[in-house]
């Protein structure tokens, strides 16, 4: 064995590196794949954000990257397109240098006062096109860039976006229907005597006719030819009462109310908690409110049905949708600070299936472990909250990276507007262990690299877990690792290019807690015994390793670098791919059941096909033979038997027009049925003359006299004869 | 644990549990003036199952009328009613329509009502398209005014009027409205066979646009007798039937044996079997679901709070105004 072998062997069991030429790890390093991104402020991507105010839900969370292109987009083929762009392009990078310095700002004053700085006074075209490019992007709002308040930033901002569309809807209806109770109310008032006194008639009347007419006459008149419409003593009280609850109610203010509306976001669960119960009561008055207010309007309210039933409103708790109504509660936590009963609590608050979003940013999911040496605890915190999330299976759960919130939006908004408890578990990416790598670089990082994968499950999605749960937003769904070729040069100048994993492994080295179990080696110093991390993972080891995994890095002067890595990443590196592969199963991909049936099925089929080889043809001509015979033709209808009323009169009742002639000439002879067709109510009620008569007059000639029940009535051999015509 | 389905807010549970149940009785008002034996009766007992089955509220429920005897329905009917001016229910129906589209609005009216004095309206509404359910009476008299022709009177009907026999041919209500733009449902039926006459209001209920049936209506008053001959003989009535028109029922196929399978979706067919005034076609001729309806193309989502009808109303009557010199208007 080479000495260099034995002495990276060591460091691979050991973690010692001490009397080799081994060389450490230190902040000037980064992953290969982080070659180009060393000034991230010059390149573009999704950041900084802005959050608007103005426009549709779509457009709640924008990219000023995006914002840019769509406005030059919209330019067209127009002269100055070129010189817009380019100035547009300064005016992002100015941004985004400004924005990572500053968090956030109004982005209507960061882009004038970018334009100030950029333009120069002897040529005016900056300014135009900034103007040009402004009038184009109908946006307002602050402009923010990723550090540890930007996932709260962002998810408050989509929360309020949210709320103020659940406020408007609330609004419009308690609005419509404050008006409507308050006519019923006013039409009392107009109707009632009072309304109809002569001063308020004449006032009714205005001022030109004012002396025309007589008033006391005409209330008099209408006073006492029109009936009074009054309310019952409990209608009114009710609709006062209800009219008088959305006005004070602080849920959404509405209308004149003075009171401070309620505060629906937090930073702590058990202050949500306590906010909730207090208004509980509140709540639903509110709602039992508005579903009587409901009934009341549309006249349907029926005190014998509903009083009862109004009485124990939300006695039994009140459900998701009815909740919905009210605004949501937003708790922003952050994870490194959450304990034991905050966790406890945020569960119990997910678990009751409240109206309540709460977001977990996470600042270190790399956190080592405080029992094991050498353990990360790969954001367990938020992990352990996800889980129990998604296994209470009506929380929607929403996860990113901070990097990914803007790609992922659509799914952020949804799980705010949904009508129940959702979590969202957030990696800021500002670690404070990853020297002056930018906290979006970090989170994006951490995706890639499967520590923190992004995940959506969404329990109004469908029944099952192929509908509910999406990994889609993780890079490079179906492998294990993203895997990215990677151009250089070598010493010759000649090109070259080697395809590159990003591991666990890679991420880990970004931060400066896990230095030493990275050891440099180099060039000259390099053996056969080193592979890439990736493949060193498949590796079953038993006994002696006999090769090292390495991570390719590069060091500040963008010169690639191998660094070995001790057995305990390696392991780390393993206990990650094995998180992510039991998300993919979850998620569809590569499930296990499925694969397993699906090569049962293939080897049964094969097996099958092999046995048909050479049977076919006969197969074939036995099929005609033994084809299957057609179905009978349909059964006819059963058609409907003509009742039997021997010597009875009858009518076909169906056919009556309901003319009134024959219930006219005898009212008890002939009735109405419950269709409002005669029937024959009682023969024995009138003579049989009626009957004949009666059929005679029917101009649809349906009634059927019969016999005579009294032979001995006069005139009968005629009437008999008469009633033959209709018999 | 709730699993992610629908379930019903407490509201519309209590509405579910709230099953209003009617009776026809409870749609009927008053004692209807018509003569006895007049088709008239017919039809507000149709439109009275009608009420009953889909359970309409009456305070939700609208029927608007001109002038005449058919035009009385309103009386009749205990649900909120506008008996209007000769010729102008249809404007009135369609200003409640406009103003409350969550009420339903039928319109009853007279073959003197809807095709001499109200002919403009008549046009105008089948190219509006409102959702509104109207019936033409048509009994091819004025009955209200004692017996004067109407447009839809057979040539040769003597009247006060037209002691000698009338002059002109008949008017067509089902061709004329099948030629207007818009046309969205065109029916017609006889008010002696009760079942179709129901089907047919029903399909007209449920259609959504303008719906236009014209009911041929006996005035034993008046005209006795004059539809005899197609009441007592079935071969001279078409029954026309469609899996997307009217079902016939198999007791009705054996009296009506005379029958047409005819798709209301094609208005040439519809436009031929609309000229035959014997057999009288009875069915659905015509139905396109797909025309918009006006109210549904103006719809105007405003809160009308009495501000804002003041507002406008003002609005509309400067423009009238005559402003002294000097003064200006707000
Ligand atoms: C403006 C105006 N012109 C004339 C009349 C007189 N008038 C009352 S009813 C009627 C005709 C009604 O005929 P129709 O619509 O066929 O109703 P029917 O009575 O036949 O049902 C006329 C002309 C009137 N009431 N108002
Ligand atoms: S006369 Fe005939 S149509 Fe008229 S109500 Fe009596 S049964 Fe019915
Ligand atoms: S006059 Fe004719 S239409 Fe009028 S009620 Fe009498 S029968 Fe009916
Ligand atoms: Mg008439």
């Amino acid at each position: 064995m080479q000495a260099n072998f034995q002495d990276q062997i060591a460091f691979y069991l050991t973690g010692r590196r001490e009397g080799s030429k081994l060389k450490p790890l230190d902040g000037s390093y980064r992953p290969a794949l982080f070659a180009r991104v060393s000034d991230l402020a010059s390149l573009r991507y999704d950041l900084p954000l802005i959050l608007n105010v103005s426009g549709t839900a779509d457009r709640v969370v924008l990219s000023l990257s995006h914002l840019i292109d769509e406005a030059v987009e919209s330019l067209g083929q127009s002269a100055d397109r070129d010189r817009i762009a380019r100035h547009g392009y300064k005016l992002e990078l100015e941004l985004r240098k400004g924005s990572t310095a500053n968090g956030s700002d109004d982005f209507g004053k960061m882009w004038s006062d970018a334009a100030a700085r950029l333009s120069d006074n002897a040529d005016p075209s900056m300014q135009d096109s900034a103007q040009k490019l402004w009038s184009h992007f109908d946006v307002a709002g602050t402009l923010v860039d990723a550090d540890a308040e930007f996932p709260s930033r962002v998810v408050y901002h989509a929360w309020n976006a949210v709320q103020d569309t659940k406020a408007k809807r609330f609004r419009k209806k308690a609005e419509r229907l404050l008006q409507k109770l308050r006519d019923i109310l006013d039409a009392e008032a107009i109707g009632s005597a009072a309304g109809r006194a002569p001063d308020r008639l004449r006032a009714g009347v205005g001022t030109s006719f004012g002396t025309t007419f007589d008033f006391n006459a005409m209330s008099r008149i209408l006073v006492e030819g029109k009936p009074g419409f009054e309310l019952s003593g409990e209608r009114r009280t009710r609709i006062k009462g209800l009219i008088e609850v959305l006005e004070r109610q602080r849920f959404y203010p509405v209308g004149t109310n003075v009171d401070e509306p309620y505060s629906f976001a937090f930073f702590k669960c058990s202050d949500a908690l306590d906010a909730y119960q207090e208004r509980h009561d509140e709540a639903v008055e509110l709602l039992r409110t508005l579903a009587i207010a409901d009934l009341e309007t549309k006249g349907e309210y029926r005190e014998s049905v509903h009083d009862v039933l109004f009485d124990g409103f939300g006695s039994n708790g009140l459900d998701a949708e009815e909740l919905a109504e009210l605004p949501d509660y937003l708790v922003c936590t952050d994870a490194g600070t959450l304990d034991a009963v905050d966790t406890a609590q945020m569960v119990e608050l997910l678990a009751a299936g409240l109206p309540i979003k709460v977001l977990v940013r996470t600042d270190d999911i790399l956190e080592p472990s405080k029992v094991a040496e050498g353990h990360v605890a790969l954001g367990l915190r938020a992990r352990q909250l996800v889980d129990t999330a998604i296994g209470l299976t009506d929380v929607f759960v929403f996860q990113s990276g901070a990097s990914h919130l803007f790609q992922m939006r659509e799914s952020m908004i949804r799980a705010l507007s949904y009508d129940g408890p959702a979590l969202f578990s957030v990696f800021s990416g500002a670690t404070g262990h990853n020297a002056d790598m930018p906290p979006y670089l970090v989170a994006a990082a951490a995706m890639e690299s499967r520590s923190f994968p992004a995940l959506v499950y969404d329990p109004s999605a469908g029944a099952d877990w192929a509908t509910r749960l999406a990994v889609s937003d993780n890079p490079n769904l179906d492998d294990d690792w993203p895997v990215h070729s990677f151009a250089f040069e070598d010493e010759t100048l000649q090109a070259g290019s080697e395809n590159l994993a990003f591991t666990l492994a890679d991420f880990m080295s970004m931060d400066d807690r896990f230095y030493g179990h990275y050891a440099i080696v180099e060039e000259s110093y390099q053996s056969d015994g080193l592979i890439p991390i990736s493949e060193a993972l498949h590796a079953d080891v038993t006994g002696l390793p006999s090769e090292v995994p390495y991570i390719t890095l590069v060091d500040d002067k963008l010169t690639m670098q191998r660094a070995i890595i001790d057995d305990r990443l390696l392991l780390e590196t393993r206990r990650c791919l094995t998180m992510w592969h039991s998300l993919q199963e979850l998620g569809g991909i590569h499930n296990s059941h499925a694969e397993r049936l699906l090569a049962k099925e293939l080897k049964s089929r094969s097996a099958e096909a092999a046995a048909n080889v050479g049977a076919a043809e006969v197969a074939q001509t036995e099929d005609a033979a033994v084809a299957e015979p057609t179905p009978a033709a349909v059964a006819p209808i059963d058609e409907p038997t003509a009742e039997d009323h021997g010597d009875d009169p009858y009518i076909e009742s169906a056919r009556c027009t309901t003319c009134n002639e024959c219930t006219n000439l005898n009212d008890r002879m002939f009735a109405y049925n419950a269709e409002k067709q005669a029937y024959i109510a009682d023969p024995d009620a009138g003579t049989f003359r009626q009957l004949v008569e009666a059929a005679e007059g029917c101009q649809v000639s349906i009634i059927h006299p019969g016999k005579p029940r009294n032979p001995k009535e006069p005139g009968i051999e005629d009437l008999i004869a008469r009633a033959a015509l209709f018999n | 644990m709730k699993v992610a389905t629908q379930t019903i807010s407490a509201s519309e549970c209590l509405l579910r549990m709230y099953d209003e149940h009617h009776e026809i009785e409870d749609y009927q008002k008053g004692v209807p003036r018509w003569c006895t034996g007049c088709g008239d009766n017919a039809i507000l007992t149709a439109v009275q199952r009608l009420c009953r089955d889909e359970g309409l509220l009456p305070e939700k429920t609208v029927f608007v009328s001109g002038i005449g005897c058919s035009s009385r329905l309103p009386h009749y009917m205990n649900t909120y009613g506008f008996h209007g001016i000769h010729g102008r229910a249809l404007p009135v129906a369609e200003g409640a329509k406009l103003a409350r589209p969550d009420l339903d609005v039928f319109v009853n009216t007279g073959d003197g009502d809807c095709c001499s004095i109200g002919a403009a309206h008549w046009i105008h509404a089948v190219r509006y398209n409102m959702d509104l359910t109207m019936m033409l009476h048509d009994n091819q008299i004025y009955g209200l005014t004692k017996k004067q022709a109407s447009p839809t009177s057979p040539i040769g009907t003597k009247s006060n009027t037209t002691p000698r026999g009338s002059y002109l041919e008949a008017l067509n209500p089902l061709t004329v409205t099948l030629g207007i733009s818009n046309v969205s449902f065109v029916a017609q039926v006889v008010d002696w066979i009760p079942e179709v006459l129901y089907q047919v209001i029903s399909a007209a209920f449920h259609h959504k646009g303008f719906s236009f049936i014209r009911i041929v209506q006996r005035c034993p008053e008046w005209l006795p007798k004059q539809m005899d001959p197609w009441m007592h003989d079935p071969q001279r009535v078409l029954l026309l039937h469609h899996e997307n028109g009217l079902e016939i029922s198999p007791a009705l196929a054996k009296v009506y044996t005379k029958m047409e399978e005819h798709d209301p979706a094609n208005m040439n067919r519809a436009r031929e079997i609309a000229s035959s005034d014997d057999p009288i076609p009875v069915g659905i001729l015509y139905r396109d679901d797909d025309i918009p309806c006006y109210e549904d193309v103006r719809h105007d989502s405003r809160l009308r709070t009495a501000e804002m009808v003041k507002n406008g109303l003002n609005a509309e009557l400067d423009k009238f105004t005559v402003w002294p010199e000097g003064a200006t208007h707000a």
